[in-house]
């Protein structure tokens, strides 16, 4: 074993392996900025590279792009307000209001320094225990996954702490849209008319292009509003593209909380990173002194859900290498570029190619490595571009949201989807509504339909597998508590408007 | 002067219609000039998305153009099919068509058939397996068999999807055993893990799909679906062979919009043939667990027909034997 594991060691630092890790992170870094541009259509472009290269150089290449591409995302999140990737939507939260403020350096910073926390962790995981946790990860059922999912939904109680009708209805109008497509169970078509794009459903990313974007770039017409970056123009010194010493100690709960996360989370195939990022987003607000400032800028609503996503993406390659299950899309692209070089993730890798099994596990902290160091290299660059003139920046964001609702399933559909959410997003801003619980019923709502249609038909319309699971259980009762403190959050919170 | 300007006027008008002709002559005896779109009706990643990639591939080398595969995943596979059927039929775009062209247009949710596309051929075909866990007590198909038609305990069997290949793979087994059992449309992405874990008791799934976990003797295979015994796992018997007459292959072709010229279809087919026995694909096939046997235009249609007639007859039953009560 030990053998392997310098084996698969010395494979990771060939220079070549090295390289390639760093051109996938660039690579990552950028498509995942762009919004639209998953990960997974990254992989895609360069896929057809990986058929001729060398085995352990394409999947440096491939892990670079996946870490890469988390990072990205939460980049465009951050400056734009418009997240790259889903994974991404918490970080805007906090870190759009920093930028505001005129500190997008120390936002970014913060961000890059949290993911590389959260990937090493996951990393630490994914050497030190992935076998035993992949078997761990296998008790979690159609029941459990449920439970989790519905924990993972509570997060809308924080956010409609202002009003309950809006942030209720917000999230109903998620759900109901979410219904949209073809039964999980029986496979008939809802809500179709016959058109066959409606019977795939509405892809919850160009809902949130549309929902984030829109309603920013109509922001952006009107002249009275100040431009952001004029009001703070940005000081391009050192000190400002780093976060403070101050911030790294505010860091170290965030991080730890979504570091953890992440990583146990991106190990049950099927929960993915959003819903990590916004449990650890939750957790953090609600374990933090100032709460207050959750939503304004607060650097530990921009670490948790940083660290979170990140850690997800070492904590999915764990079924991934050892029994050959994805844990989300992108895991699904990698089992299948190693196929094509007759590799086959699963059990017998570590017994068979145990050597490569291991370059591949240092190949992800390489990855995670390159990251910090490429990311801190463009963050000069990066807080350039917030300060880029109004009349360039606005409509390269119009293009870039037209042409990634495309690309994400090359439809044009998808577009219209876009521009409808835009339109959605407008009217909600003006009712004052809050959109994030609407996104979280998006991104949560189908996995929340098919684990309790599954677990019921599994149990033939019996409740009681939701309360019998341990797993289950435990979820469930940390729902009840996140509602009942999100209650009285709220309760203090209007306590304190009547009294000023 | 003038004269002269007519005569090269005169010259360059019968330049061009010389070159007006030419053109004409090769477009109609060479087929590709311009790339060709290879449309995958499913998700980047999957076997479908791989397999579909490798041979485009492979066919852009026999065809000297790029042929250039674009993923429309949606609907399982409605929605590629449909872009298809409203492509111009001029040859330029093909869709890597599987089981799903039957499955979709007969489940009722998209408003067309199989017979309204043309078909250039088949490509592969792998076996649907009944595999169950390891820690499974059944040893044999017929040990299974007798506890599901005993009926004293509810038995659940994962499959990819409802309406799927894999879901009326299942439907086939249990109504040829004749016995009910609860079905899990659970997804690719989750299917094998459920039957690890013991959430399922068993699954239908194409042998591409669960050969590695079968190498790594987490899973058991029962049986094989197909006619024949697979050359991949030989020494799996066939349901037919323990007396349940229970036959479903997947396939996997390519088809173009109804409509496109007869010597474009051919040629296709050439292309598709000689990509499909190529030593790269072929290798690739066998790593992974899928039998690559091409069939030509006229066999294939006949190929569609008795299949679109068996999915036919196992939806229809289904209606009975749906286990959510409905």
């Amino acid at each position: 074993m030990s053998g392997d594991v310098i084996q698969g060691f010395l494979q990771a630092i060939q220079p070549s392996s090295l390289v390639a890790t760093a051109m996938g992170s660039f690579l990552g870094i950028v498509v995942g900025m762009i919004p639209g541009m998953t990960i997974s259509s990254g992989i895609i472009i360069v896929l057809p590279l990986t058929f001729v290269l060398d085995p352990s150089i394409s999947i440096s290449l491939l892990l670079g792009l996946y870490v890469g591409g988390m990072l990205g995302g939460s980049f465009s999140a951050i400056l734009l307000n418009i997240p790259g990737t889903p994974s991404a939507a918490a970080t805007a939260l906090d870190g759009y209001p920093l930028v505001i403020q005129g500190e997008s350096g120390r936002a970014l910073g913060i961000a890059v320094l949290a993911s590389f926390g959260g990937g090493l962790l996951s990393f630490a995981c994914l050497f030190l225990i992935a076998p035993k946790l992949a078997d761990l990860a296998l008790r979690f059922r159609a029941p459990d996954l449920f439970s989790l999912v519905f924990l993972g939904l509570t997060v809308i109680c924080s956010f409609a702490a202002k009003s309950w009708v809006k942030g209720l209805l917000s999230a109903v109008i998620g759900l109901a849209i979410v219904t949209i497509g073809q039964d999980p169970i029986l496979g008939t078509a809802r809500f179709a008319f016959n058109n066959a794009n409606l019977l795939s459903g509405i892809h919850f990313l160009s809902a949130l292009i549309g929902l984030f974007a829109i309603p920013q770039l109509i922001n952006s017409l009107d002249n009275k509003q100040p431009v952001n970056t004029s009001t703070n123009p940005i000081k391009l010194s050192f000190r400002n593209l780093f976060p403070l010493i101050e911030d790294l100690r505010r860091m170290r709960l965030p991080v730890g909380i979504g570091a953890t996360v992440g990583s146990l989370l991106g190990m049950l195939p099927g929960a993915g990173g959003p819903i990590a990022a916004f449990i650890s987003y939750d957790y953090t607000q609600k374990s933090t002194k100032n709460s207050q400032e959750f939503g304004k800028g607060a650097v530990e609503g921009i670490a948790a859900p940083e660290a979170a996503n990140n850690a997800v993406t070492g904590g999915a390659l764990v079924p991934m290498m050892t029994l050959g299950i994805p844990g989300d899309p992108v895991t699904a692209i990698l089992i299948g570029a190693l196929l094509v070089h007759g590799l086959a993730p699963g059990p017998l890798l570590f017994i068979e190619q145990a050597d490569f099994a291991y370059g591949l596990i240092f190949s992800f902290f390489w990855a995670n490595v390159f990251n910090l160091i490429i990311a801190f290299a463009a963050l000069r660059l990066l807080v350039k571009l917030v300060a880029t003139p109004r009349a360039i920046l606005m409509p390269t964001i119009a293009i870039l949201c037209v042409v990634g609702s495309y690309a994400l399933r090359n439809s044009l559909f998808d577009v219209y989807v876009m521009l409808f959410f835009g339109l959605l997003g407008l009217i909600m801003k003006w009712l004052d509504m809050p959109v994030v619980p609407l996104l979280l019923a998006l991104v949560l709502g189908r996995q929340l339909e098919e684990n309790l249609r599954i677990s019921l038909t599994s149990s033939q319309g019996d409740i009681s597998i939701f309360f019998t699971s341990p797993f289950s259980a435990f979820f469930l009762s940390l729902s009840v508590i996140s509602i009942i403190w999100s209650i009285r959050t709220a309760k203090k919170l209007q306590i304190k408007q009547k009294s000023t | 002067m003038q004269q002269q300007e007519i005569k090269a006027l005169r010259n360059i008008k019968v330049t061009l219609l010389f070159c007006l002709l030419f053109y004409a002559a090769v477009g109609a005896t060479q087929y590709p000039q311009k790339a060709i779109e290879f449309v995958i009706p499913f998700d980047a990643g999957g076997g479908a998305d791989i397999e579909g990639r490798l041979l485009a591939d492979q066919m852009s080398n026999v065809l000297g153009v790029p042929v250039v595969p674009v993923n429309k995943p949606g609907a399982g596979g409605a929605v590629a099919y449909t872009y298809l059927m409203n492509a111009p039929a001029d040859g330029y775009v093909l869709a890597w068509n599987s089981t799903s062209i039957l499955t979709i247009t007969n489940l009722g949710n998209v408003p067309f058939t199989y017979e309204e596309m043309d078909h250039i051929g088949r490509v592969e075909f792998q076996p649907l397996v009944f595999a169950v866990s390891i820690n499974s007590p059944w040893e044999t198909l017929e040990s299974f068999a007798t506890d599901c038609t005993t009926g004293n305990q509810t038995i659940r069997i994962a499959n990819s999807g409802a309406g799927s290949g894999t879901h009326l793979g299942a439907l086939s087994l249990t109504s040829a055993i004749g016995c009910e059992v609860v079905h899990l449309p659970i997804g690719t992405r989750r299917r094998n893990a459920t039957v690890l874990s013991g959430e399922a008791d068993g699954m239908i799934a194409p042998l591409t799909g669960v050969i590695n976990l079968f190498k790594a003797k987490r899973l058991k295979i029962l049986a094989t679906l197909s006619d024949e015994r697979n050359p991949v796992i030989p020494e799996i018997p066939t349901a037919s062979e323990l007396g349940f007459n229970s036959f479903f292959d997947l396939f996997r072709g390519l088809s173009v919009p109804k409509g496109t010229p007869q010597p474009i279809i051919n040629h296709l087919a050439e292309a598709m043939m000689q990509a499909a026995t190529s030593e790269t694909f072929m290798s690739f096939s066998e790593e992974v667990g899928f039998t690559v046997e091409p069939m030509m235009p006229t066999s294939f249609q006949s190929l569609l027909a008795t299949e679109d007639e068996k999915v036919k007859t196992i939806l229809e039953a289904a209606e009975l034997i749906m286990s959510d009560g409905n």
